[in-house]
Parts: C-alpha cells; structure tokens; sequence
C-alpha cells in the first residue's frame, strides 16, 4: 500500500469542550513562521517564502516545545499565547529534524510569566482517551479534540523521510491544525501532534514520549546528536528451519539475521554476514525482530531507541553454532547518500568554470517534482537505493554530482555529464566536496581531467583558461563564491 | 538498522504486475504500431489500381499467443492482429516482423480467393523488422505475382501506399517522403535505414507497399501519431532476401561499441589530436559483441569506416541519403563482409580490418526481446529463477525502466552487450509462490541470483547443473547479489514440496530451460 502522509502544519481542526483539563491558555502557544528553504540545483539561491502557522507548548526551564517540521528553513519566528495579543519573536534553541521535535526561545522572557509548563507523561495506554490541543489556521482560539489511543507501533517520521521512531496513532479528530501541540491524558503530554495519513480517517499520529524524552536528555550536553543506530542491516524472516539448521542455530532459537553491516560503523569489526542476533541488552528478539517491551512487542530499534549516542548495547548472538556476546557502541552511522531530507543549513557547493558541483541528498533529488523517484536519471536512483551495497570505499564522504551548468565556451560540452557523480580528477579520487575544491585549487597542471561514474569518456577542462574565466562567470551568474563547504550538520 | 525500516521490499505478489505482452506491444520505444486499425474510411478504392495490385498483396490474420513473463509457464491471452503482406515470390511474402512477433497461427487471404490460405514463416530479423512468410503451396489457386523493390529515395517527392483489407478491397493513399535516416526498428536494438514519409493520409505500419510512380519503394514499418509512417526501404528488403537466398540467414551487421559526439576541442587536444584534424567521432564503450567490439577501444577516435569520414557527430555523407550516421555503414552490410576502420589512438593514425559480425539476441547478458518462444525459467520449491531479458522487465508496463529495480536495469543500461564466458546471462529470482518450505521467504523477489550450492551461476543451464551438485548435502542453498538473505531449501522435502506447489499453483512444466 502506498501511504501517502501529510504534516499537520496550518490546518483546521474541531472544537470540542473537554472537563477535567487545566486552562491550557497558559501552555499553549501558537507560531507563525516565515520559511525559506535553499534550492539544491543551485545551491547558493535562495527559494521563495512562504508562510505558516503553527502549535507549541511550554515547558520547563521557559522553553517552548514544538515540530521541526514547523520551524524548519525559518527565517522569523513569533509566538503568541491564546487572548493577548503581543507577538514575541523567538528563535530556534535545538532541532531534531530526524525525530521532528524543537525547542524555542524568546528572547523577551516576560512572555513566561503566568504560564504554566506542562510536564511530559508516560507512553498511554492503547484504548485510553487523549486530548489534543492546538491552533487552527487563522484561529485566535485553541481548539481541543477527543479521542483514543489506536496503536502504538514505529513508523516513519515523515519530516525527514527516513528515519523511523516509535509513533502513537490516534482516532481524536486532529483534523490538521495541531502540528507541535500537545496531546494530553491526565494532565500530562503523552504525545506532540505530528502526522496523519491522507487516504485515512481518523488516523492521526503523535510523537509519543519515550522520543520526547530522547530529545531532551540528548541536548544536555548543549548539542543534539540526534538518534543513533547500530550500522547493521537485517533480515527478519527466520521462520525457515532449514536455514536455522543451515547456520547452526539451535533449533528453538529465535533471533535476526544479520545481512550487511555498514562500513566504519562500531559493528563493522564485531559482526558479519549470517550472524544471527538472538539478544539486544535483555531483550530476547524474535523471528519478526520484535522485543517484548512497553507491555507489548516492538521492533529490536526500539532497545537502541532509548539510548544515546555514544553508550552501548550488548548483543547476544550466534555465529557457526556457536554463540558469542560483544559490546556495541551506537552510532549516527548515516549511508553515504543520506536518505532523510536536509533543513537549515545552506547546502554546500563548489562553482568551478562554471561547472556547479553538490553533494548528493535527498533535496537535490527531489528537485525533480512528485515523482522524483521515478524522474530522476537511473545512476541516481541506483546509488540511492543501493550506496550501501555499492560503496566499498571506507573514505567516501559523500558523492559528488555536477548538478547544473552554468553555462560559458569554457563548458559548452559539459551537457552530457549534468547530474552524473564525479569519481576522479587527474586520476585522483573525489570523495567530497573538499577534494573537489583541492583538485581546482591546483593550477599545477595543463588539463583538469574529469572522470565521472558510468561514463568512460572523460571531461577535460583546460586548466589555465578555467582559471581566466571562472571570476567572469561567477559574476555574471551571481554566484557569492566559487566554493562553500562550512556549515554541515 | 534504519534500512530495513525504510527500504520497503516487493511482497511477492502485491506490487508485481502480471502484464502480459500485449501492454507491451503497444507502446514500446515510443512507437505506436496501429496493428489493430480496421477502418479505412479515407483511403482510395480504384479499379485500375486493383487490376495492377491484385495479385502482389495479401491480407494477414494473425493470432498471438505468448507467454506471461511474470509466471511463464502461462500463455497470454489469445489476440488476434491483421497484416499486410507483399508478394515476393510466387508463394512467398514479406511482411514487417513486429507483426509476426510472437504469432501462434498465420492465415493469409488473397485478393479474390474467399479461402485463408496457411502460412508460415520462415525467417524473421527483427533487427531489421522483416518477416518472410511462405503460403501453402497447395492452397493457392494460382501464383502471386511478385513484386521488385527498386524504387529510389527522392526527398519531398510523393510515394502512394497501397493495402487489401480483411474485405477484400484495395486501398490506397499517400505520404510524402520527408527524409532517409538511420532509426530503430520497434523491437531491434539496431538502427537500421529508414524513408520516413511525412503527412500520410492515413495511419501505416502494418506492412502497406509505398511505391513511388510505379516502383515499389518499400513497405511500412511503423507509424506515430505526427502522421509519419517508417518504411523500410528496398535495399534493406533486398538485401533481407538475398542474405536468404542461400537458404541460411547471416544477419546484418550488428555495431559492437558506442560512441560520443567529438566537439569539444578540450578533448581532442587531451587525445592529442592535431589541430587541422576535426573530424571523427569518441568511442564511449566497446561491448564484447557486434563489429569492431574485437578491435576498438574506449578512447579511440573513428575518423572513418570504409574511407567514408564521420564528422564529430558520427554522420558521413552518403550520395543519395546526404549526412547520415555511420550506423548505416555496418548495419547495411551481412555479417562476413570485410569492414574497414580508421582510426585515431594514443596519438597515431591507424587502419584495422575486421569483419562485420552479428549475435543472436540470445547471446546478449540481458537479451534485447525474446520473443516467439517460452521465457526460460525454473521452478524449485515455488522460487521462480528466470533469464532476465528487456521483455521480462518491460512487462511492468509503463514507464517499466523507473519501475525495474534499479540494480537490475543496471544490467540492460550498462552491460547488456557484455556477455563473459563467466557472465553470459543474469538469472534472477522472479518471486516466490508460497508455501511451507519457503516460509519466512515469501518476501523476496527481483533479486540476482549469484550461486546455487555454491556455484557461481552464468546462465539458465548452469541451474539444474549445480542444482545436481553435493548430493552429500542436506540443503540447496541459492545466494544473492547484495546484502540478502540466502534460500535454503531441504532437499528431502523439495520433491514433495515441487509437487505440491505445481498442482496448487497450476504450473504444468516445471522449468524451460534451453
């Protein structure tokens, strides 16, 4: 089934009258948003503005908890609470676009006084009944809706497209409009209001607490990390008792089979092929993959989903009939062409002889329109698909792709290699964006040579005549600088 | 860990789609071939044109019935098709191949004989999208009278295109010739000559005789929807036929390597071309088929094919056609001409001499069509191998290049003409029909399969050969390319278990291997 998802961001929602809560006027905030995101083609402009609205509620230490999805690629952020009309700029304290959570400041800590945080519950109940609270668009008022708790499962966060957390579903009517607003059972927030599904009803899913909590506990330190993994692929499918008896697995041992494990990650040294993972921590794994945890059965991430960057888990697993324990660390360990979408920070660029060179993501992609994954050329779709099956190279960065060309004589027969990744020059390996940048740096040579990946003819630009016309071309496209690679995540 | 959670994986049968061939025959190449056009209502009926006609077109019935390449042991629906066919010999005709491909049973019915007489083909180049179909001796009442294609190319000049219809009328019409090209034909891989007529008064690519004056010029391959129609011109028929003469069909000649455009003059001074030399044309790729593939490389610069020089485009200029592409050089020739290249590489000139060659489609890693005949396949505990061609793939149907997986079109995008002794075709795991011996498999599909008991697996025949090996072993064991699983399958349980599944599942042949 293909589910097609949306993001409760500036949309309406119904009124209901709900006893028993507290006057949520002192929590509830709305934000308005004014948002401007970076073209990904041509990486130092800027796309239009566009506007929204949004929900947050406060919480301890004068912080405002809400969606990244609201406050990503903001320019300027105001709050406002529920009958005062004074507006209160505020800036973004700590995004998590893979868990889709922020923290807001005001600058004007007057905007806290008689406010009243909210304190963050536990997971709910499936069957018990929530509220959510939140700002429909254009509404002064907020709006409360009733419901229960559907299901609890891991899905995926749709903010960044890849990343998959524990969600909580809910049939409360939270018609869009709540996106960032508080879900609440017994005076606590049990979930931020995040997603729904389109084709759907009454299916609308918050972020529930355990992720909450993650988020807070990790920016601590000052710093988000973000959620971490193990670097391992897997295959939940040992029903068959012929492989089990082929890999020498006891018979009544349950477990999942490890199919890849990622290059440079802490598992790389510690598991192979064919290991079967019976045990994460002191949680036994099933054949589906799934822990018995929370009073129910989730997926074995949920075992690394509470844990932080850095600390460890311990796995049991089994390895030609016999079975061994190591210790593994969790890392961010993210494929080489990132999955999830990018937010926030300009992306970086190197604008040589007019040849404009990105590092692949997921925003340069979807540049190609709603069916990006079919439009895009089949050497994209297959290094996305499969970067890490394809990537031996422990030092690949990230691929770099020759995304437009602005076009001068020094390039006129570059068409051909427009979004193709660049693998060499003079021989010497790309690995990102910096060694691109090194590579044009030297005028030590007549011919840059240009080798790109499925492609056996190469690209050879005349060094000195590059150099000649590469300020002219920077300036009549406008282009800032001929090379910008700060400011990654 | 994030991966199996957000790579989805095909569910064996949900997503697949069981097309058959028929959506394929439709818009393949972005031709649109309007085998199926019953009216006629524009066209000319002329009683002197009948008189010169009569005996030198046939109307073809055609019934097809191929294969699903999704379960292969099953037949498609049957459908039926029409064709026109022109008189070559006194009981033979030519006909476009695309309407023949995969044919079960061909009628033909002549200009007034109320009976459909048998036919049967006995040659077929899809490459140059010609059929030749040879009628029942016995059947006919008296001999067709054949036809000589000697009409020339003109540019701009009129050619009239003439059909007998199912009803027994002879129809007429008119196109006008807009340019002579080098194209690809509707299923063939090769770009072969081509007149395309311009503006033509009704849709042709069933096979209708264009004649110019009096002098048939050649028949209609193809047809789109800019009122254009490709015929396939009288030297391409013509050398068709006397390639056959012999009663052995050599093939035309197949081009073993690709190339670029050569007009950046970076790259010529990088490939130390002299500056006076600007023509010649960049090898991008050389195959391990196809003419020259034994004496080219990547890098070298083809400055001229039999003393014709390619400008950096890759046309030469031919006396009757003008700047046409160097195709036209090896695809006009029969596989065992002589062929000459000059070429520029690693700073010199130099001449090579080989000769055209040619390859069965069959030969290719991922073969180009396959056609006429069962896809090759096997069944073994309900886990369908089959041979990966462009026809399995293209039965997604629409837009079924995006819809491969993306490590699959790999093989047809860049190594399709690349067969190895070690690779000669890519065998992959259809998808699993399900059953107890597969449980916890069901999920997969579209994957390559790279051994079976620990054999490297190079083509269909290579399964049943390591299928045979360790009989000391309790399982066979199928791995794939990338990151899966591997299938284990008890082998005291397979015979029951291929037994069961074939009478559940319908399949009444359990493998058709060639």
């Amino acid at each position: 089934m293909i589910r097609i998802w949306f993001l409760f961001l500036m949309l309406t929602a119904t009124v209901l009258a709900d006893v028993g809560v507290p006057d949520m006027s002192k929590s509830v905030v709305m934000i308005q948003i004014v948002k401007q995101g970076y073209n990904y083609t041509t990486p130092w402009k800027q796309n239009a503005t566009t506007g929204g609205v949004g929900t947050g509620f406060i919480i301890a230490g004068n912080r405002i908890l809400t969606n990244a999805h609201n406050i990503s690629d903001s320019r300027y952020i105001i709050v406002k609470k529920e009958n005062i009309a004074k507006k209160y700029p505020a800036f973004v304290e700590f995004v998590g676009h893979d868990c889709d959570l922020a923290l807001l400041k005001i600058a004007d800590e007057s905007f806290f006084i008689q406010t009243i945080p909210l304190s963050i519950g536990d997971l709910p109940h499936v069957n018990s009944t929530v509220s959510t609270f939140g700002f429909p668009m254009g509404g002064q008022h907020i709006s409360v809706t009733e419901g229960v708790v559907s299901r609890i499962q891991t899905d995926i966060y749709v903010h960044s497209g890849a990343d998959s957390h524990l969600v909580v579903q809910t049939d409360a009517a939270i018609n869009p409009g709540n996106s960032g607003g508080p879900v609440m059972q017994n005076g606590k927030v049990i979930g931020v209001a995040f997603q729904g599904l389109r084709q759907a009803d009454n299916i609308g899913y918050m972020i529930p607490t355990t992720v909450i909590k993650h988020f807070l506990v990790d920016i601590n330190d000052g710093r988000y990390d973000s959620f971490g993994s193990l670097g391992i692929s897997l295959f939940a499918g040992l029903h068959s008792d012929s492989y089990k008896d082929y890999l020498k697995l006891p018979k009544d041992t349950e477990g999942i089979l490890v199919t890849s494990v990622m290059l440079n990650s802490s598992a790389e040294k510690v598991l192979q092929k064919e290991d079967v993972i019976t045990k994460i921590d002191d949680y036994a794994i099933d054949n589906d993959g799934m822990i018995a945890i929370y009073g129910t059965k989730h997926f074995l991430s949920e075992a690394i989903e509470q844990k932080q960057i850095g600390e460890k888990s311990d796995i049991t697993f089994w390895r030609n009939g016999e079975q061994k324990t190591a210790e593994l660390t969790i890392q961010l360990n993210r494929p080489v062409f990132e999955y999830a979408r990018l937010y926030d920070n300009p992306p970086g660029y190197i604008c040589f002889a007019g040849l404009t060179f990105i590092s692949a993501s997921r925003n340069f992609l979807e540049t190609w329109g709603n069916e990006w994954l079919m439009d895009i050329p089949h050497t994209l779709r297959y290094l996305f698909s499969n970067s890490q099956q394809l990537n031996k190279d422990p030092l690949l960065k990230e691929y770099v792709i020759l995304s437009e060309i602005l076009p001068d004589e020094i390039n006129a027969y570059a068409g051909d290699f427009a979004n193709k990744p660049i693998e060499s020059i003079n021989d010497v390996p790309i690995r990102s964006l910096d060694d691109l940048k090194k590579a044009f740096e030297n005028k030590d040579v007549d011919f840059y040579i240009l080798k790109f990946m499925n492609s056996d003819r190469p690209l050879p630009i005349e060094a000195k005549k590059a150099h000649q016309r590469n300020d002219s071309i920077l300036k009549k496209y406008n282009v800032p600088a001929w090379a910008f690679t700060g400011e990654k995540i | 860990m994030k991966k199996i959670l957000t790579n989805t994986k095909f569910t064996g049968f949900g997503n697949l789609n069981f097309g058959n061939l028929d959506l394929f025959r439709i818009s393949i190449l972005g031709f649109s071939i309007f085998l199926f056009l019953t009216s006629a209502a524009s066209a000319k009926n002329d009683a002197a044109i009948s008189e010169t006609m009569k005996d030198s077109l046939v109307y073809l019935k055609i019934s097809y019935y191929g294969y699903e390449q999704y379960q292969p042991w099953r037949n498609t629906n049957l459908t039926e098709g029409w064709g026109v066919g022109i008189a070559i010999d006194k009981n033979k005709i030519i006909t476009p191949a695309y309407n023949i491909a995969n044919a079960a049973e061909i009628q033909a019915k002549r200009f007034g004989q109320n009976e459909f007489i048998a036919a049967k083909i006995k040659i077929v180049s899809y490459e140059n999208n010609l059929a030749l179909i040879e009628l029942d001796a016995n059947s006919i009442k008296k001999p067709l009278a054949p036809l000589t294609f000697t009409g020339q190319y003109k540019k701009g000049a009129p050619a009239e295109f003439y059909w007998l219809s199912a009803t027994d009328q002879i129809y007429s019409g008119r196109g006008y010739l807009d340019r002579a090209s080098v194209d690809s034909t509707p299923l063939g891989f090769s770009k072969i000559l081509t007149f395309v007529a311009a503006n033509t008064s009704d849709k042709t690519g069933s096979g209708q005789l264009y004649c110019i004056g009096t002098k048939p010029l050649g028949i209609a391959g193809w047809s789109n929807e800019n009122k254009e129609a490709g015929i396939i011109p009288a030297e391409v028929i013509n050398r068709f036929l006397s390639d056959y003469k012999d009663g052995t069909y050599n093939g035309t000649g197949a081009i073993g390597f690709t190339t670029t455009a050569l007009l950046d003059s970076a790259l010529r001074k990088y490939l130390k071309m002299p500056a006076d030399m600007q023509t010649g044309v960049y090898v991008a790729d050389v195959f391990t088929l196809g003419t020259a593939a034994d004496i080219l490389k990547t890098g070298d610069v083809i400055l001229s094919i039999d003393g014709f020089p390619l400008n950096p485009y890759g046309r030469f200029t031919h006396k009757q056609y003008n700047a046409i592409y160097y195709d036209y050089l090896i695809t006009s020739k029969t596989a065992g001409d002589k062929i000459t290249f000059d070429i520029f590489r690693a700073g010199k000139k130099q001449t090579l001499k080989t000769t055209v060659k040619n390859f069965n489609v069959s030969d290719m890693l991922v073969p180009w069509y396959d056609l006429d005949s069962q896809p090759e396949y096997c069944v073994i505990g309900g886990c369908i191998l089959q041979k990966l061609t462009k026809t399995y793939m293209a039965a997604r149907g629409e837009n079924w290049a995006a819809k491969s997986e993306p490590h699959i079109y790999n093989y047809l995008l860049n190594s399709a003409f690349k067969p190895t002794d070690d690779r000669k075709s890519i065998v992959v795991l259809s998808f699993i029909l399900p059953s107890d011996i597969t449980l916890g498999y069901h999920g997969l599909s579209q994957l390559v399969i790279d051994k079976i008991n620990g054999m490297k697996i190079s083509s269909m025949r290579d399964v049943p050969a390591a299928l045979a090996l360790n009989p000391q072993e309790k399982y066979d064991v199928i791995e794939f390319e990338f990151d899966e699983p591997k299938i284990v399958l008890d082998r005291t349980k397979l015979p029951q278990a291929n037994i069961t599944i074939a009478q559940s599942y319908g399949i009444d042949k359990a493998a058709n291997i060639k």
